[in-house]
């Protein structure tokens, strides 16, 4: 164990001043474009439709359970500061409540039995590539 | 028989055998499973950062180029996407290696030559990926997970080099 300690101390040893310098730098430069490039902009608004009906939009702000009558019965929403999801549904898959809380731009619940669909949309609308 | 006109001269078999052990290393490499696609330890660098410092800049490149090509061949992805990849990404961390060859004495070792070709490869590949695999600004996404690999295995490449540097013949 103490062998192996005396080995590590001796390859740390190799390293000068200035590389530590330069692995502050590379260090510092990955957080800073880690932290540019998985900033994900967060969703305002969110949008309920039927089909191709739309029930409104509602701010994400706010603790409210909503009760949608879709053609197949009722879907529950839960809108919980900031994000929302789908609790209740009368489908069979169940898909829409497994995908849980979405709070992120153009994220997107759907419930293709039930023809309910929950997108969060900001105050700029991103382009979507699939769609555009 | 005809005489062969090219002159070998030792030069040329330092290269070969430089080459030579950069290409084992590369396929080793090749066969050892990854975590993360994509992410590799680049454990072929520590040979062309031997070459560039025990040698000279133009050993290193001959050496570099030579294992892009014989390992693309090798594994029968020669003029595809990978190796085209590999080849911006060598080509990138050897120019700068060439700007940043002369740090290397009191206060810089190879340790931070090593950190420079990793991240330089690393941009390589993400430019041809950008521009020409992927034209799509998402898979900037993944640079922090390959910088952070850059990082890691440049680190223990340099320090695998620095002792490799200091064996006495």
């Amino acid at each position: 164990m103490r062998k192996l300690i005396k080995k590590i101390f001796q390859f740390i040893r190799v390293i000068k001043i200035g590389d530590l310098l330069t692995i502050f730098i590379f260090i510092s430069l990955t957080f800073y474009l880690a932290s540019i490039l998985w900033n994900f902009p967060q969703g305002e608004y969110l949008k309920i439709q039927m089909g191709k009906k739309e029930l409104g939009s509602f701010s994400l702000n706010q603790n409210i359970t909503k009760i949608i009558e879709g053609p197949i019965g009722k879907s529950e929403v839960i809108i919980s500061s900031g994000k929302v999801r789908i609790s209740k549904s009368p489908c069979t898959k169940k898909y829409c409540i497994h995908q849980g809380w979405i709070k992120k731009l153009n994220q997107t619940i759907v419930c293709i039995p039930n023809q309910i669909s929950i997108s969060i949309i900001g105050n700029r609308k991103d382009y979507d590539s699939l769609n555009y | 028989m005809t005489r062969s006109i090219i002159k070998i001269i030792s030069q040329d078999h330092k290269v070969a055998k430089l080459a030579a052990i950069a290409i084992a290393l590369s396929l080793i490499e090749f066969f050892l499973p990854s975590p993360i696609p994509g992410v590799k330890p680049g454990i072929a660098n520590i040979i062309i950062l031997f070459t560039i410092i025990k040698f000279n800049f133009s050993t290193a490149l001959w050496v570099s180029l030579i294992r892009v090509f014989i390992v693309s061949i090798i594994l029968g992805t020669f003029l595809g996407p990978t190796f085209f990849l590999s080849l911006s990404g060598s080509v990138f961390s050897l120019l700068f290696l060439f700007l940043f060859r002369g740090i290397n004495g009191q206060y810089f070792s190879v340790i931070s030559l090593s950190l420079i070709a990793a991240f330089a490869h690393i941009i390589g590949q993400f430019l041809i990926v950008r521009f020409w695999i992927i034209p799509h600004d998402g898979i900037f996404y993944l640079l922090p997970i390959f910088l952070i690999s850059a990082l890691i295995f440049g680190l223990v490449n340099g320090i695998i080099t620095t002792s490799l540097l200091n064996i006495k013949k």
